[in-house]
């Protein structure tokens, strides 16, 4: 049986695989990207590990830390590779943190960290949904109302 | 084993930051507490940092620093602070500690005591922070329901009235999941207990039902914890008028009650309790304000090391 290679191959950039089926576009709108950025995605791929998947490409670009730690909160089973010359140089599992500073708000409007100059400081409370609890309000916040920085 | 040393140099924030038997420690402390005078905080500088109006609260831990020999310094409201020449709260909190040996602050936004308390090395205790938690309440809540009930664990606990925006009923509900209480909740539909702490009971497994006529709940009832609603929380003026006259315990009420029911409210009351109600022997409302002094005199003196000399 003839296969095919469901997105091309990137020869520099970052690889975001294994993104929860439904999650990419959302992913590239926390990323930010410049405007002209060359990407390409995929969305609801066949996948043996999540059984679909989304993909994200991005060409000539490798995500720092921040971003991938963003990504992670919004698919905690994605993997981020940086292609080096047609090449895997590095991969990583994008793990969910214990707890976390910055990176989103509270989206409680109430919580004094809008009145302060202060990150957010975050609790993870669940991983499916991720669930996060804000350290000073306490409010549970789920990822679909995650307002990130 | 609890000893006072426990709470020395401690935050008191939320109610989870005290375990059970340290609460029952603090209950039986109150207790040794009650009726003492002296000199046990005498040089010590309490600051109540209040931007937010508060008459129980305030003035009963005013009391119990006055009824030890300590002193206070402060604001009642937020308009006497540099807060309103744009001081962050972190600065007003690192200044006020070069004053005084413990902090107790209230202010409308949620999380502002944990917030005063990574920027304090002496003692921060919540007064009451938006609509989050009231801790000192609930321990004064705790000591009136064992001085009125005799026992704290296996009770049938009616909440009623804003179980929305009411901080005393989310600190109270929070801490009686260690007492296997009993909870029914009563309130209109747009006032139900947050679902977070509704999920939080169900995580613990802890049967609650809620229901939304007061009468109907209340046969079973050990206590009845009566709350007003929270004007000061709402948005929409008109949502608050809705709901304001919710419910009303009056004694015809009353009847569908057992005759030795506890009747409880933080106040201040507004309708919630028709002031024929205050007769019933029962009625434990005023008692539970001046429960306040004792409570928060023992609370002050362990989080400031002094309570030794009065528990030995």
């Amino acid at each position: 049986m003839k296969t095919t290679q469901q997105v091309s191959k990137l020869k520099q950039g970052t690889v975001l695989d294994h993104l929860h089926a439904g999650t990419a576009l959302r992913a590239l709108r926390v990323l930010n990207l410049a405007a002209d950025q060359r990407i390409t995605i995929g969305m609801n791929l066949t996948s043996k590990r999540l059984g679909r998947k989304d993909i994200i490409k991005i060409d000539s670009y490798e995500l720092n830390e921040d971003q991938a730690a963003k990504v992670a909160l919004i698919s905690p089973d994605a993997t981020r590779s940086i292609i080096r010359d047609y090449k895997v140089a590095e991969k990583h599992d994008l793990h969910l943190p214990v707890a976390f500073r910055g990176l989103i708000r509270c989206p409680n409007p109430n919580c004094i960290v809008h009145d302060e100059r202060i990150a957010g400081s975050f609790v993870v409370e669940g991983r499916d949904p991720v669930t996060v609890s804000c350290d000073y309000c306490e409010r549970s916040i789920t990822a679909d109302q995650f307002e990130f920085e | 084993m609890v000893t006072a040393r426990d709470f020395v140099g401690r935050d008191v924030i939320t109610v989870g930051d005290i375990r059970r038997e340290e609460l029952l420690y603090l209950l039986d402390a109150a207790e040794e507490f009650e009726g003492v005078t002296g000199t046990l905080l005498a040089g010590r500088v309490v600051a109540t940092l209040f931007f937010e109006p508060s008459t129980r609260t305030r003035l009963s831990f005013e009391s119990a620093v006055g009824r030890l020999g300590g002193c206070c310094i402060g604001f009642a409201e937020a308009g006497v602070s540099s807060h309103t020449k744009g001081e962050t709260l972190a600065d007003t909190v690192r200044v006020i500690e070069g004053y005084s040996d413990l902090v107790l602050i209230r202010h409308p936004r949620e999380g502002t005591a944990r917030l005063a308390a990574e920027f304090a090395e002496i003692p921060v205790v919540n007064c009451g922070d938006g609509a989050h938690q009231h801790p000192t309440q609930t321990f004064v809540d705790l000591y009136t329901i064992r001085r009125e009930c005799g026992r704290l664990d296996d009770l049938h606990v009616v909440f009623a009235g804003d179980l929305r925006y009411g901080r005393a009923v989310h600190s109270l509900v929070s801490v009686l999941t260690q007492f296997n209480a009993h909870l029914t909740l009563v309130s209109p539909n747009y006032l139900r207990l947050p679902g977070e702490q509704r999920r939080a009971l169900e995580a613990q497994g802890i049967e609650y039902r809620e229901m939304t006529e007061l009468e109907a709940a209340m046969p079973e009832a050990d206590v009845l914890y009566m709350t007003r609603v929270q004007q000061e929380r709402f948005t929409d003026p008109l949502e608050y008028v809705k709901f304001r006259d919710a419910y009303t315990l009056d004694l015809q009420a009353l009847e569908h009650a057992r005759k030795d029911v506890a009747i409880l409210h933080p106040l201040p009351r507004v309708t919630e309790i028709a002031p024929e109600v205050d007769a019933h022997p029962h009625a434990a409302y005023f008692r539970q304000a001046h429960y306040g002094v004792a409570v928060r005199k023992a609370l002050l003196a362990l989080l400031l090391g002094a309570a030794e000399k009065v528990l030995g």
